[in-house]
């Protein structure tokens, strides 16, 4: 099952040197159709921008129907060329409904499976990554997050060794709401991680001071988690009812405020992947779609966050 | 504490509002008829109460706590939620708990009069959960087998139960019996607001009035009135 591994990581690697060898640089940024894709520091693996996240909206139980639907959604993300899937052990049974969906529709060479570990560690780390893996129905994770900085130095630990062994990919730490930026911060400047996953959005912008400054000097791959500030941002202007500015339509290919919120998100230089949740495919189809170049520019964010403020 | 005061009441509920209807609806599924059952059995305790038979109307309520446990919360909710098996237990318990008051006989009230506060709120109580509950999610635009009913869903069985132990008990086994109820009502109350129910508001509510009517009764009881001592 390591040779599965291997090769599948191997395959994800030589993508990236074929990407990085036919384009420039820029180019991977703006190519028209196809979802942007965002190199990782640690490795060079393109990643692309868009993931699909899963707190409160894959947690169905045995739910056939919602098992269903939420298969539809995988499908959906899949077929928009989709990598990162992002759960946790906290997530209740959505660890399960990913892998009744995988189970379902197989495991594409562009899934990028991210888990976490939690309290309490007490030398159960490999135990949790084991357990976790048995219910995505795979053999290794992508990537594995400490989730919340909690029993992060134990965990580390034990995730260094997983690593080491070719059991995962990629070690990440966690937080959200802007909890504990002191510590993640500390952390992020003194551990070897390759991801950071963390609260930002177009209203919630703390991290840019520090957290995301140092992920670009440390040559960390942030994850950005709750794009829509827990759905309350885009319910927010969708009920409002008003159009997205014909200014952002023009600059950066803004149709939607998903697009909108998201491209806002993963233009950042830092920031290589944001993670919205849903249960709907027409949603899932929207959020992909924001993945699309043109991105904005550096002027066109601060544009972008002035409006938002203004509404 | 900051970390603490971050958090909002959706931030800590796992699930959406579609997949708690879906749950109640399943919940329904899997146990229709007997809801009917458990009406009659809600009904004929009520009865028992009216008639004076605190402790066989006790009784009654046992095999109801057993059910929704179960039913609700062992076989069905805990797919959705870490605290839920622990609800469980806590619902087992406390149909030992009616059990146990209604085989012993301790703590039960003996007045014989419903004229005073304490015990009409008990009553209407009663009939809310056992009645007009499961009328509320049809009421409000969702499908009858989304309806909570006694003995099956935990809000209903909770409301009926507080109020069979403000007409039928007092003092310290008033409040031993009540606290499950009680606590668990109230969580899923908090549950239902953070998921925008239009009836998280009626549940709360009627808790308010419940346990003010438990502090009345407590006060009066320690007065000497109003409670038969």
């Amino acid at each position: 099952m390591t040779h599965q591994y291997n090769r599948r990581h191997a395959l994800k690697l030589l993508a990236a040197g074929l990407t990085a060898l036919a384009l420039p640089k820029a180019a991977v940024l703006a190519a028209s159709t196809a979802t942007v894709k965002k190199p990782i520091p640690a490795s060079g693996e393109p990643l692309p921008v868009i993931g699909l996240g899963t707190w409160r909206t894959f947690n169905v139980g045995s739910d056939p129907q919602l098992l269903a639907e939420r298969a539809r959604v995988v499908d959906a993300f899949f077929q928009h060329g989709g990598g990162l899937i992002d759960s946790s052990p906290m997530y209740g049974s959505a660890p399960d409904v990913i892998g009744y969906a995988l189970k379902r529709l197989g495991k594409p060479d562009t899934l990028f499976s991210a888990e976490k570990v939690w309290s309490p560690a007490g030398g159960t780390t490999r135990e949790q990554v084991g357990e976790l893996a048995r219910r995505w129905g795979v053999e290794t994770f992508d990537l594995v997050q400490i989730h919340n900085l909690t029993d992060w130095r134990e965990h580390l630990a034990a995730l260094r060794e997983l690593k080491a062994a070719g059991k995962i990919r990629y070690i990440g730490i966690t937080t959200s709401h802007g909890r504990r930026h002191a510590e993640f911060e500390q952390v992020m400047a003194s551990e070897e991680i390759d991801f950071a996953q963390l609260t930002y959005n177009i209203t919630h912008r703390e991290a840019e001071r520090r957290l995301l400054p140092l992920a670009r000097e440390r040559g960390i791959a942030v994850i950005a988690n709750r794009p829509y500030d827990g759905g309350n941002l885009i319910k927010g202007l969708k009920r409002r009812g008003k159009q997205v500015p014909q200014w952002a339509v023009e600059e950066c290919g803004c149709k939607t405020w998903a697009d909108f919120l998201l491209k806002f998100i993963v233009s950042h230089p830092a920031v290589h992947c944001a993670i919205p949740a849903t249960t709907r495919v027409e949603h899932l189809n929207e959020n992909m779609r924001a993945g699309h170049s043109p991105m904005p520019s550096a002027v066109c964010r601060e544009r972008m966050a002035r409006t938002i403020e203004t509404l | 504490m900051s970390d603490w005061s971050s958090y909002r009441l959706q931030d800590l509920i796992p699930f959406t509002q579609e997949v708690y209807l879906r749950l109640l609806q399943r919940v329904s599924e899997d146990t229709w008829p007997l809801q009917i059952a458990l009406l009659v059995l809600g009904l004929a305790a009520f009865a028992l109460a009216l008639a004076h038979r605190n402790r066989l109307a006790l009784i009654f309520l046992a095999p109801a706590w057993i059910c929704s446990g179960l039913v609700f919360h062992l076989q069905h909710y805990a797919e959705l939620n870490w605290a839920a098996p622990y609800l469980g237990l806590a619902f087992l318990a406390q149909g030992v708990i009616l059990s146990l008051l209604g085989l012993t006989g301790v703590g039960i009230d003996r007045q014989k009069s419903f004229g005073n506060l304490p015990a009409l709120i008990g009553l209407s109580s009663v009939l809310i959960g056992v009645v007009a509950y499961p009328l509320i999610a049809p009421l409000a635009g969702f499908s009858w087998m989304q309806a909570e009913s006694f003995g099956v869903h935990a809000d209903p069985t909770a409301l009926t139960t507080l109020g069979f132990c403000l007409v039928v008990l007092r003092r310290t086994a008033l409040w031993l019996a009540s606290i499950i109820p009680l606590s668990g009502a109230l969580l899923s109350g908090l549950t239902l607001l953070a998921l925008a129910l239009p009836w998280a508001s009626a549940l709360l509510g009627m808790l308010g009035v419940i346990l003010t009517a438990l502090v009345w009764k407590t006060v009066a009881s320690a007065r000497g009135v109003s409670d038969g001592s």
